[in-house]
């Protein structure tokens, strides 16, 4: 890789090279990297949300099973009351 | 009304036989509302962990993507931005806030001392095993339920019994009743811990630790002491057994006939 100081420019002139000569690409916008980045980690926080709220409505319904009497977390053992 | 099946699912949801399963990665599944607001905050938690994980993530690997002579060969030079180090400040603040809040709701409903706990139940740490006291009732000569709570060994353990957690007298406990737990020591540092209750006490010679429990459920919950205290450390297991309460006062009963007998 070159790193001689001709070749090293800001992100303007790297836009401007790239506008007069068509050198490479367009160079990467940072802003729209971070944008991309925080897009993608809400949606991966809400994959694990969705996971959160599926535990919570399944930990309310075995409550309320349970209180109704339809389930029950004791073993009926032969000869038991 | 359901079909027969989705209650077995339901309860097959939530009870493997021991609140276990082999290769478990999360928590047990909590029998009490502490446990239960524990898991939730891990919860709240994890999601902003996921957030900044894949967000560095994402950024770390298009820097390495762009790094590229043939793709981007004047490469950037940014020696600061005084606007993306505000944003980088206060960011991760306003997400710190988001995990205070939950996070000392939690701690300080745990400080809560219950008022008026129906049972009062101590926990006493010796090298190596329990001693349980239920002071609350006592026999015709005055003396306290008491018993000692030591591991099952592994020689004489019976087909389904789990290998260094059974004991031989497990603390029975009514379900849905305020419990207040004193833990202490009779001799070095103890802990009584039971991590589906969300419960770790520390038991210290000379002094009186409380904690107050309200199950949720009936079932066996174990757990095993959490504060190195010697060769045996390990094999000092707790077995908690709530049942219902007419079950708790015939325990209790044939418990106090047999003391005193």
């Amino acid at each position: 890789m070159s790193t001689s100081p001709g070749k090293v420019a800001s992100q303007a002139e790297a836009a401007q090279a790239y506008m007069k000569k068509g050198v490479g690409r367009k160079p990467p916008s940072l802003v729209m990297e971070i944008i991309y980045g925080i897009s993608l980690g809400m949606f991966a926080g809400y994959l694990w949300k969705m996971h959160h709220w599926n535990n919570q409505r399944r930990t309310r319904q075995f409550y309320d099973m349970l209180d109704k009497g339809l389930i029950s977390t004791v073993v009926d053992e032969p000869g038991e009351d | 009304m359901y079909p027969a099946g989705y209650y077995f699912a339901v309860a097959h949801w939530f009870l493997p036989p021991f609140n276990t399963e082999p290769w478990q990665l999360g928590f047990q599944d909590a029998a009490t509302p502490i446990m239960q607001g524990i898991i939730d905050l891990h919860h709240d938690i994890f999601f902003f962990l996921i957030l900044i994980l894949v967000f560095v993530l994402w950024m770390l690997v298009r820097a390495l993507w762009h790094f590229n002579e043939n793709t981007n060969p004047i490469p950037q030079r940014i020696v600061h931005g005084t606007t993306i180090e505000i944003i980088w400040t206060i960011f991760p603040s306003i997400i710190l806030m988001f995990i205070a809040i939950p996070s000392f709701a939690l701690l300080y409903s745990m400080d809560e001392v219950v008022v008026d706990p129906a049972v009062t139940i101590k926990a006493i740490g010796h090298q190596w095993y329990w001693t349980y006291e239920y002071s609350d009732y006592n026999s015709s000569d005055e003396q306290s339920l008491t018993f000692d709570s030591y591991m099952i060994p592994e020689d004489d353990l019976e087909l389904g019994q789990l290998r260094l957690l059974e004991v031989d007298n497990r603390v029975v406990v009514p379900a849905k009743t305020h419990l207040r737990m004193i833990i202490t020591s009779a001799d070095v540092l103890h802990s009584w811990a039971v991590p589906s209750l969300g419960v770790k006490c520390d038991a210290v010679p000379g002094r009186l630790n409380q904690t107050s429990i309200l199950i949720q459920r009936e079932g066996v919950y174990y757990g095993q002491c959490s504060e190195i205290c010697g060769t045996n450390h390990a094999f000092m297991p707790i077995v908690v057994e709530a049942v219902n309460l007419k079950a708790y006062g015939n325990w209790v009963s044939n418990q106090l006939c047999q003391q005193s007998n």
